[in-house]
């Protein structure tokens, strides 16, 4: 009667509802179906506690009991066998039996067909390829007995529960829920028993449990068993995995957040250039380096290229198209200058990688635009600064052999004359004269000094102040005030054509300075023949700076003369009128220490024309 | 013998005079503070002087204007004029560049004192010998 072989599966009609119950290791009842309860009349309820062995007829117990033994320490079986029903009848019928995990120690799932049933072997096949979903299945399955309300005893577990849980099926078959799951999933898990037993509804929710294999994250789902009289006798439970999948939503939340906060972090304007839509998508940077507002992002993408400079266009929006287009090559990078919103420019680096499809074709470009003007503008300043501070050493080494050549002049001159009077008579005509000149030669030593004092002072001063708004009419009115007997005596005439409110930064004194030095040699170079005039004009300002022009009509003097500059320290151009060369070279220190330019510019006989240049002040 | 002095300083011209006056250096000496003047006066004398003492360091026309003013008419003064530069300057490349004219026989430093004038004679009483 034994068929413990495999026997090939007959064509069924479709599935049938079976009779199924599960046994523990000790072959007791654990679970019952309700087509066993129909087919035995033995209440699943009424069952527990009871083996399957005691409802064997006793009159077959000795020949069956070993077979059944068998099936219920792991093998999979079919036998038949006649089992006493609730009526007291013994029925025979067709037991299969297969083990519920490979151990056996989970218990035994038995099948029950009525003796003679055609399709007991399509059943055992049936239940054997059950066991396997059963066990192989990713999800944990349990099964709970309501015991009374708030008590619920594990009856069955599977696999899966086993290696989720690290729990072995020992330690939790027969065992009260509340010894297995520990707090504080406890009081969870309890509450959502409960609901169920009440309702009758499944019950979802999402648990983290702390279990010896470590933390376990899953989405579980209690569903209600009934009995004949409509109570929930048992609670079906599947848990489904989360773990892994949240962990990675988890990693994907905080790589996201952490990207968030990079962009934040960077004040760069970056952006996601679509290749076939031919838009821009930008970061929040771009507004705020710039000063766009992007009504709609993405943009298209002249909101980059219409605002790159005309002159950087070609090597910046033709050469990205040409890489883009025609090379393979996945980076790319620029710097140019880039108009803000104001209608400046800043200059920006920009530099981006492109994504390539299979075929090499770009499809998109992340990039950013980093704006560098500050260390642009920082770069040249240095520059500036290097250039000033070389011309400022040229310009010392110059005055350096100025003054010494024009210190020792007269100290040579003295020396002489000292050596001079020891040979000549004391008392006489020459040995007088000698004596002045001696004077006359430390005199100019003295004054050679004192020139030295000024220029130096004006130098070291330059560095002092902070340059104020100085109305130049004003100050052009008072150093013609001062000429008034000068230009009374050479019946000349100073026009000042500045306009009354014109300012420009730089100081007082100075301005004052420049004029007076101007305006004395206007008129010490006059023109014997004629009457002289110095005009003093302004050009309107341009660019946040004022030209100025001071023109006379004077003897003028040879300015392109090889190898000399008109306002070097002591050059001299007119051997008639005495003077000592000191005054342009205080005008162009003092036009320079103000960050202005002076240049002139003079004919023989025709007169000169001062240019200077000075900044305006900020509006 | 005729010489010229030429330096814009008239302390400077008056001194150097008064001192070859002392060392009877020559019979005729004559001053300008000015270089245009020495040269118009040089090109019109039918015999030019036999020494000049020039200055660098002039407005309108310096030493070094006078001395390139002067290279049409090296062959005439060559051997007959000796130019001696007389400058306040200590500068090396003053010296460099006298160097570089023939015409110009030595550079002397403000003030020229006695020795330098005798050997300036000595110089010249060779020649005259030779």
């Amino acid at each position: 009667m034994v068929e413990s072989d495999f026997t090939p599966l007959e064509p069924q009609s479709g599935p049938q509802p079976e009779a199924l119950v599960y046994l523990n290791g000790r072959g007791e009842f654990v679970h019952g179906n309700e087509v066993f309860a129909a087919l035995t009349g033995h209440l699943p309820t009424a069952l527990p506690g009871q083996s399957l062995l005691d409802l064997v007829d006793p009159a077959e117990a000795e020949a069956m009991l070993p077979v059944l033994r068998r099936g219920l320490s792991g093998e999979t079986l079919t036998c038949h066998v006649r089992l006493r029903t609730a009526a007291g009848q013994h029925v025979r019928f067709a037991l299969t039996m297969f083990p519920l995990h490979p151990t056996a120690d989970a218990g035994t799932g038995v099948i029950l067909r009525p003796a003679g049933a055609s399709a007991a072997a399509a059943v055992l096949e049936r239940e054997k390829q059950l066991s396997i979903i059963f066990e192989t299945i990713a999800d944990v399955i349990f099964v709970l007995k309501v015991e009374e309300p708030g008590q619920y005893r594990f009856q069955f577990v599977n696999h899966a529960f086993t290696r989720i849980t690290g729990l072995s099926p020992e330690l939790v078959v027969g065992r009260l829920v509340t010894e297995v799951i520990p707090e504080p999933s406890l009081s969870l898990v309890l509450e959502h028993y409960q609901q169920v037993a009440q309702t009758g509804q499944p019950v979802r929710w999402v648990e983290t449990s702390d279990y010896p294999s470590g933390r376990v994250v899953g989405e579980v789902s209690v569903k209600p068993v009934f009995d004949a009289r409509g109570q929930c006798s048992q609670l079906v439970g599947v848990v489904h995995d989360l773990t892994e999948q949240q962990q990675a939503e988890h990693a994907l939340r905080d790589s996201n957040e952490r990207f968030r906060y990079a962009l934040k972090a960077t004040t760069d304007a970056l952006y996601d250039w679509d290749v076939a839509a031919d838009t821009l998508f930008w970061g929040e940077g771009f507004e705020e380096l710039f000063g766009y507002h992007i009504a709609q992002n993405p943009t298209p993408f002249r909101q980059w290229s219409a605002h790159v400079h005309p002159e950087d266009a070609p090597r910046t929006v033709d050469d990205l198209r040409h890489t883009a287009f025609y090379t393979t090559r996945t980076r790319w990078q620029q710097e140019y200058r880039f108009q803000r919103a104001d209608g400046s420019w800043a200059t920006v680096f920009d530099r981006g990688y492109l994504l390539r499809d299979a075929a090499g074709r770009a499809t998109r470009m992340i990039g950013a635009m980093q704006d560098i003007s500050e260390r642009k503008e920082a770069e040249r300043r240095q520059q500036q600064l290097a250039q000033e501070l070389f011309q400022h050493n040229a310009d010392l080494q110059q005055f350096t052999y100025v003054v010494s050549h024009n210190l020792r002049a007269p100290l040579a001159n003295a020396t002489g004359f000292a050596g001079l009077l020891s040979r000549l008579q004391p008392g006489s005509a020459e040995f007088g004269q000698a004596i002045e000149h001696l004077h006359t030669s430390l005199r100019r030593v003295d004054e050679v000094l004192r020139d030295l004092n000024t220029i130096l002072s004006v130098r070291g001063q330059a560095l002092l102040a902070e340059p104020e708004p100085v109305v130049l009419a004003d100050v052009l009115g008072e150093v013609t005030d001062l000429l008034v007997e000068d230009l009374a005596n050479c019946g000349g005439e100073i026009r000042n054509e500045l306009p009354a409110g014109l300012r420009v930064l730089g100081r007082r004194a100075y301005f004052h300075s420049i004029f007076y030095n101007l305006l004395a040699n206007a008129i010490k170079y006059r023109a014997p023949q004629r009457t002289l005039r110095v005009t003093i004009s302004a050009e309107p300002p341009a660019e946040g700076v004022v030209t100025l022009h001071v023109v006379d009509n004077g003897a003028g003097f040879d300015a392109g003369r090889a190898g000399t500059d008109a306002f070097q320290l002591y050059q001299r151009f007119n051997q008639a009128v005495p003077g000592r060369g000191i005054g342009l070279f205080l005008v162009k220190a003092h036009t320079e220490s103000m960050g202005g330019r002076v240049t002139v510019v003079s004919q023989v006989g025709q007169g000169t024309t001062f240019t200077l240049q000075f900044r305006l002040p900020a509006a | 013998m005729t010489i010229y002095l030429i330096d814009d300083d008239s302390l400077g011209n008056y001194l150097t005079e008064a001192l070859l006056r002392l060392e009877n250096f020559a019979s005729q000496i004559r001053t300008y503070e000015s270089a245009e003047d020495a040269l118009e006066e040089l090109l019109q004398a039918p015999v030019p002087p036999r020494v000049i003492f020039l200055d660098l360091n002039m407005p309108v026309m310096s030493g070094w204007d006078f001395l390139e003013a002067l290279a049409p008419y090296r062959p005439r003064l060559l051997g007959q004029c000796h130019i001696y530069i007389l400058t306040s300057s200590l500068a090396l490349s003053d010296m460099e560049k006298a160097r570089t004219y023939d015409l110009v026989s030595g550079l002397i430093h403000k003030p020229i004192d006695r020795e330098e004038i005798r050997a300036i004679q000595a110089e010249l009483t060779t020649e005259d010998h030779s």
